[in-house]
């Protein structure tokens, strides 16, 4: 057990200068590097001026081996054994560290290392100065010195331990002549127990090397110290640490803190949480649909865009070859068109003022309906692949089809095509105007979003690459026209929100599951996410808080698409379940009636219609 | 007096009792330090009523199952009495610099395991140098009541303790947890020797200590001075 413990200290000495390359033993005693800094600060001295001296002995060592040989051949018998005695050795000198000698450090190591120097300046305070700097030059000069000195130093050890280091200088100059020294030594060794390794014939050869090897460190500490454990222990104590102690780290690293945190926040706490205050004010959302219609032949298709609400208050939605207009003051279901038998209807989108309503089909021709007089407008060509999107901008109608491609038509003139967007290298699926007519935003299944200013149409102004799917979810914010939200598909299931001025990511959210579409409430600062596989749910976040609301299981397949009333209280939704669904979840309070911001207050007062009806 | 000493009697812990006892204390250490050093955001903690107090536990489902697997073997550890202190240090992510280092030390009396012979051997003379707080008599035996109050009041000193701290650049520092155990102690996989993480020129504060009949348990916290 004292050997183990005593062999330790000099692989955790290498350890101190690279604490992390000394391997699974060094920490075994952490304790040298505490225990000679804490010391050194006990007596009020800083550890620095001990430490780089340590360094140079190393070095000072290492060296000495190998130009020994060089210099005597004598000396080169022992350097073998040098080096194996090295170990034990210097380790219980190490041991023998106490809070004194560690104070002396300095002046202690200079004496000895710096041979001719040392002689030259006796005096304590100029040893320590030039100390350090001093020891590499003197290097090969202090061999053969080094063996006599030896002896000097044994003696002195005891007065290091008890008085200064000034004495060095007196009894080691005087006895220099090395025959003497080494007798002197022979005995030492083999009575302090360290030259239980010596052979006896070579006793002279070992102590030279003894002391040449072991430099400076050996003559400061080679008193054999049957206290050397207690001045162990004494020091462990002392710093609190205990030798056949180990400091262990938990090695996983820990969690990532979930957001950036303001301690300033913190620090100003209410003593109740902010979230269990909110909690009671937090609005209550109806969970439940008002209304449940069937829409059979729903095509599921992500990519599409077939449900709308108008202004008028009559709802548009495409069921494969069909549109059907749904009044939602009536209740009554009209049938507006059929198309041709080799196509399908691909996106329906009203205009601004409810009275016409833009076909996209899958032939590429997009078609404009009067729904009052329930007669087809206009057809425009132009696309050769399905249109999967329209946006009106008052007379405007943007179509963005499977090519990639985005057309504005002019609705009014023969030559409608006014503008060729060109920036999506796929299916565009998302696409709406900002209500002042200023920008437009599209999203495709190239996973871009393009925000496009309305007067420079020939590239976008800004192009983001953030989702890493299909874009089909874009929402305007209603009271910050900059602010932009986009959801991304399977993959992707992030809702971004941008600001479409500067370009800037704002915020984002992982919702966990596919965004198919978007919607801000006109009356709350909020925003509601309709979502596919896992959930099929409906999301309301809070904005900019980020928090969500409430999660409102909504349909047994995934949510398709999603329109707001023109009064912005009622979300309905259409999902691949073949069912269209009505919510109020963005129900006005009664007194805030002011706070209306879009036009009408028309909810649909179906009071006296069926709860299921099948629009065909 | 008297019946006062009878019940302290009756509610004397006993060591493994005690050991739980600290091995909670320090769950509640890690979690108020983190929460009081904006480790983790403030609403990720939900309060709950430990030693007359709010303590403040984290409810992130990962922090919490970290937390959780230092404990369950700081547990095993501590009824063996293994550890002679518990640190948690504080580290900036962007420096790697240790800012912050809370140090526990944990001293048992009576230690039953502690009886090999090198040790018993180095004693002797130690005692002559050793300081005088390094053999403690075991303090008179204590109420649960006591201990809890004396806990708490090392709580109350936690929290204080941000008043003069400095500002840790709050939502970038992550933390660690070390140990420091006996050679001979059994390790699992997850953890692995380390160095002791000392703050360099740190200014060093203690704080209070609180005992139990078979342990004594004193706080200190060193910290970075600011440039």
């Amino acid at each position: 057990m004292a050997t183990a413990s005593v062999s330790t200290p000099l692989k955790s000495h290498h350890g101190i200068f690279s604490t992390r390359t000394a391997g699974g033993r060094m920490p075994l005693t952490p304790s040298p590097r505490i225990r000679t800094s804490s010391l050194a600060t006990n007596i009020s001295n800083t550890s620095s001026p001990f430490t780089p001296p340590r360094q140079t002995t190393e070095s000072t060592r290492i060296v000495s081996q190998s130009t020994y040989g060089n210099v005597t051949s004598l000396f080169s018998r022992s350097t073998s054994r040098t080096t194996y005695r090295d170990s034990p050795k210097s380790n219980i000198a190490k041991a023998k560290k106490s809070p004194k000698h560690l104070e002396l450090g300095v002046s202690d190591w200079t004496l000895t290392g710096t041979g001719t120097t040392v002689g030259q300046t006796p005096s304590k305070s100029a040893a320590r100065k030039k100390g350090p700097l001093r020891t590499r030059s003197g290097k090969t000069t202090i061999r053969l010195e080094a063996g006599d000195r030896f002896i000097p130093n044994r003696h002195a050890s005891e007065g290091i331990v008890t008085a200064g280091s000034g004495k060095f200088d007196e009894s080691q100059r005087p006895k220099t002549s090395s025959g003497e020294g080494s007798a002197v030594l022979a005995n030492a060794v083999s009575a302090f127990d360290l030259g239980g390794l010596v052979a006896e014939d070579d006793a002279t050869g070992a102590l030279e090397g003894l002391s040449l090897e072991d430099g400076e460190e050996v003559p400061s500490y080679t008193k054999p110290a049957p206290d050397t454990l207690a001045y162990e222990s004494s020091l462990a104590t002392a710093c609190g640490v205990s030798l056949n102690t180990r400091i262990l780290a938990f090695k996983p690293a820990p969690p990532e803190s979930s957001k950036p945190i303001d301690l300033r926040s913190q620090y100003n706490r209410p003593l109740k949480p902010a979230n269990a205050a909110s909690a009671q004010f937090r609005r209550r959302v109806l969970t439940a649909p008002e209304r449940v219609l069937d829409a059979p032949g729903l095509v599921d298709d992500y990519y599409l865009n077939l449900l709308d609400w108008s202004s008028g208050n009559q709802v548009a939605i495409g069921l494969e070859r069909n549109v059907y207009v749904w009044s939602a003051e009536s209740g009554t279901v009209s049938c507006l068109l059929e198309t041709a038998a080799d196509t399908y209807v691909s996106s329906v989108k009203w205009s601004g003022d409810g009275a016409y309503v833009g076909v996209g089909l899958g032939s590429g021709e997009v078609q404009i309906w009067d729904v009052e007089e329930g007669t087809k407008l206009r057809s425009m060509h132009g696309h050769d692949t399905r249109v999967g999107v329209l946006g009106w901008n008052k007379h405007i109608l943007s179509t963005g089809a499977r090519s990639g491609l985005v057309y504005n038509h002019d609705v009014r003139v023969a030559q409608h095509k006014v503008a060729e967007l060109v920036s999506h290298a796929s299916e565009v699926c998302g696409l709406e105007w900002r209500a002042d007519g200023a920008q437009l935003a599209t999203g495709g299944n190239d996973n871009l979003v393009s925000i496009w200013d309305a007067r420079s149409l020939a590239a976008p102004k800004f192009q983001k690459t953030n989702h890493r799917a299909a874009v089909k979810a874009l929402s305007w914010c209603p009271w910050q026209p900059n602010l932009l939200a986009t959801g991304g598909g399977s993959y992707d299931r992030h809702i971004h929100f941008w600001n479409t001025t500067t370009g800037a990511r704002t915020n984002s959210i992982d919702t966990g599951s596919q965004v198919t579409s978007l919607r801000w409430s006109n009356h709350y600062k909020e925003i509601v996410s309709s979502s596919g596989f896992p959930d099929n749910s409906l999301s309301i976040w809070s904005y900019p808080t980020l928090v969500r609301n409430v999660e409102i299981p909504a349909h047994e397949t995934r949510v398709l698409h999603s329109c707001l009333s023109p009064d912005g209280q009622m979300l309905a939704t259409a999902a691949a379940d073949e069912s269209l669904k009505f919510w109020k979840i963005f129900e006005k309070k009664p007194g805030s009636a002011s706070a209306m911001s879009r036009e009408g207050g028309i909810t649909g007062k179906g009071g006296d219609m069926v709860k299921q009806m099948t629009i065909r | 007096m008297s019946a006062e000493k009878d019940k302290s009697k009756v509610h004397k812990l006993s060591l493994k009792g005690s050991s739980k006892l600290i091995a909670e204390f320090f769950e509640y250490s890690i979690n108020t330090i983190l929460f009081q050093r904006g480790v983790y955001p403030a609403e990720d903690f939900t309060a709950v009523k430990k030693y007359g107090l709010n303590m403040l536990v984290t409810s992130d489902d990962q922090v919490k199952a970290y937390i959780k697997k230092i404990m369950s073997q700081l547990n095993k550890w501590m009824t063996g009495g293994k550890i002679s202190k518990l640190v948690v240090v504080i580290t900036s992510k962007e420096t790697g610099e240790h800012v912050e280092r809370w140090q526990f030390d944990v001293q048992i009396f009576n230690r039953p395991s502690k009886k090999t012979s090198s040790k018993d051997t180095s004693k002797p003379p130690d005692k002559e140098n050793a300081a005088p707080t390094d053999t403690p008599d075991p303090p008179p035996e204590k109420t649960e009541k006591e201990i809890q109050l004396e806990i708490q009041s090392i709580f109350r000193q936690i929290t204080a303790s941000v008043t003069f701290l400095p500002q840790l650049d709050a939502g970038n520092c992550t933390f660690n947890v070390l140990v420091y155990a006996d050679a001979d102690s059994e390790v699992p996989m997850e953890w692995g020797d380390s160095d002791a993480k000392e703050i360099e020129n740190g200014e060093k504060v203690q704080l209070r200590s609180f005992s139990t009949s078979n342990h004594r348990v004193d706080t200190l916290v060193s910290y970075r001075l600011a440039d």
